[in-house]
């Protein structure tokens, strides 16, 4: 059995037939093809899979592909516009923020979804923001001092 | 007070390679291309160590070229040489070393093919800098390596290089565990400052100082990132992570349950690189992926000694372990 699913993902509309069954997840990386989203754990528990879903920062492995009917979604291969990095990912490469790569995609959303909510993070709140994701191999500092210079950037113009 | 700071200094010594006698050995194939870029071909595996940015960087830094210009196929068994496993804290020293050996080789006939085109009687009287070969003492005369290349190739001239590496080891007598085991070793040192919570036995980490001699720091901000995430390991290790065995099975086989660092249980880290040059390693350089994780949890269990006057003999300190102990301490 297929149901209809119709979903924006990066702007972009989509009319399908899924697999009720589907997480979120599947129906990104497998019909939709936006392999940018990584599977970690599948509970909920990593945040490798984080995507933005209608300005909310969610586990896509958590939510049911029906679940996310007419929703707006944010994944790590929207995040560039007309080719040009978001300054997140742009902070990311500079600082060294990104090792094997793995927890990047969601680390990067994770970031989004923080400053979407407030301009000008404190150091504890960035670091609150990034919790739900784990990542193995940066100690997660590169990654703070990332988003620390996006927002002092952004204080500065 | 309830809250108690201490701090804590533990020192490392660690063999890198694989050690006692087994065969450790990398390969690397380079050519050389018209345009005067270079493809190096390696069974080494980046698994975000960072070693294909290491290796590019030898190879570029030898060949007198940008980064651009090298690409680098690691890790098919189709195409590439072996170059072991990405393990031991090896990569950059055994494969690093192998891909130095064979762009020399490759380097080599060209600078050979160029002395005589420029008139030099010894390749050795050439020198190739910033994508430029030409006559030492006398850099008017010089010729692209792209152009070098390009004539290189229709006169007949293959410009590949092959170079293996054996790391040195040798297996230490069984009877007196004597022996010359490792070549280089590693050496480290880290200071922690803690907080402990005497209410609750829970352990914060305030900061992380952690210096290691790296030989030579190939990309600095990568051995700082190696040597960071080192680290939040070894806090992992220290607080946190047990596997839980129960009849043959993991009792905790999620992250709910297995503990790994957050950005929360995270301190400040200082990393700082140590250039000790390494003379058997690329340009000086030795491995940095494991030896970084080893000070962190002795330091961290000093450093509880120096808050609260308790030692802990077995690992993970957790706020239970670390209460128990000083309730009983109080008696």
């Amino acid at each position: 059995m297929a149901a209809n699913l119709n979903l924006k993902v990066n702007g972009q509309e989509y009319q399908i037939k899924v697999d009720p069954a589907k997480r979120l997840l599947d129906v990104l990386r497998e019909d939709l093809g936006l392999t940018g989203t990584k599977e970690g754990c599948g509970e909920g528990e990593c945040g490798t899979c984080s995507v933005i879903l209608n300005g909310k920062l969610v586990n896509s492995c958590l939510v049911l592909a029906l679940q996310a009917d007419k929703a707006d979604i944010l994944t790590v291969e929207g995040l560039a516009e007309n080719g040009k990095l978001h300054p997140l990912q742009q902070a990311f490469m500079k600082e060294g923020a990104v090792q094997c790569g793995y927890c990047t995609p969601g680390m990067l959303l994770a970031a989004k979804a923080l400053l979407d909510s407030n301009s000008s993070p404190t150091k504890e709140e960035i670091k609150l923001a990034i919790s739900g994701n784990i990542c193995r191999c940066t100690g997660y500092d590169q990654i703070i001092r990332a988003v620390e210079s996006v927002v002092k950037a952004r204080e500065r113009n | 007070m309830a809250k108690k700071r201490g701090q804590g200094i533990a020192a490392i010594i660690y063999g890198t390679g694989y050690g006692n006698g087994f065969p450790d050995v990398s390969s690397a194939t380079v050519e050389i291309h018209d345009d005067g870029s270079a493809t190096v071909h390696t069974g080494a595996v980046d698994c975000g160590q960072g070693s294909d940015t290491t290796l590019i960087q030898i190879a570029a830094q030898e060949l007198g070229v940008s980064t651009e210009n090298i690409t680098l196929i690691t890790g098919d068994t189709d195409s590439t040489p072996d170059a072991g496993t990405t393990a031991a804290t090896r990569q950059t020293y055994a494969s690093g070393n192998a891909v130095l050996r064979a762009v020399r080789v490759a380097k080599q006939k060209l600078l050979q093919y160029g002395a005589s085109v420029l008139g030099v009687n010894t390749p050795e009287g050439l020198e190739m800098v910033k994508g430029v070969v030409s006559v030492k003492g006398y850099p008017q005369k010089q010729m692209s390596v792209a152009e070098l290349a390009f004539q290189a190739r229709f006169s007949g001239v293959r410009l590949l290089g092959e170079g293996t590496f054996v790391t040195h080891t040798t297996e230490v007598d069984p009877d007196t565990g004597q022996g010359a085991p490792y070549w280089p070793y590693a050496f480290g040192t880290q200071i922690v400052e803690v907080e402990v919570d005497t209410k609750t036995g829970k352990v914060d980490i305030i900061k992380a100082i952690a210096s290691h001699d790296v030989g030579k720091a190939i990309n600095p901000q990568n051995v700082r990132g190696q040597i960071a995430g080192a680290v939040a390991q070894g806090i992992g290790y220290a607080l946190m992570e047990e596997v839980n065995l129960g009849e043959g099975r993991i009792n905790n086989p999620n992250f709910s349950q297995y503990l790994l660092p957050t950005s929360m249980d995270m301190a400040e880290i200082e990393p700082l690189i140590v250039e000790s040059d390494e003379p058997t390693g690329p340009y000086g350089a030795k491995g940095i992926g494991e030896p970084a994780m080893l000070p962190t949890a002795p330091a961290i269990l000093n450093a509880i000694y120096d808050a609260v006057g308790i030692r802990l003999n077995s690992l993970p300190a957790t706020p239970e372990k670390v209460l128990d102990l000083l309730v009983s301490k109080q008696e």
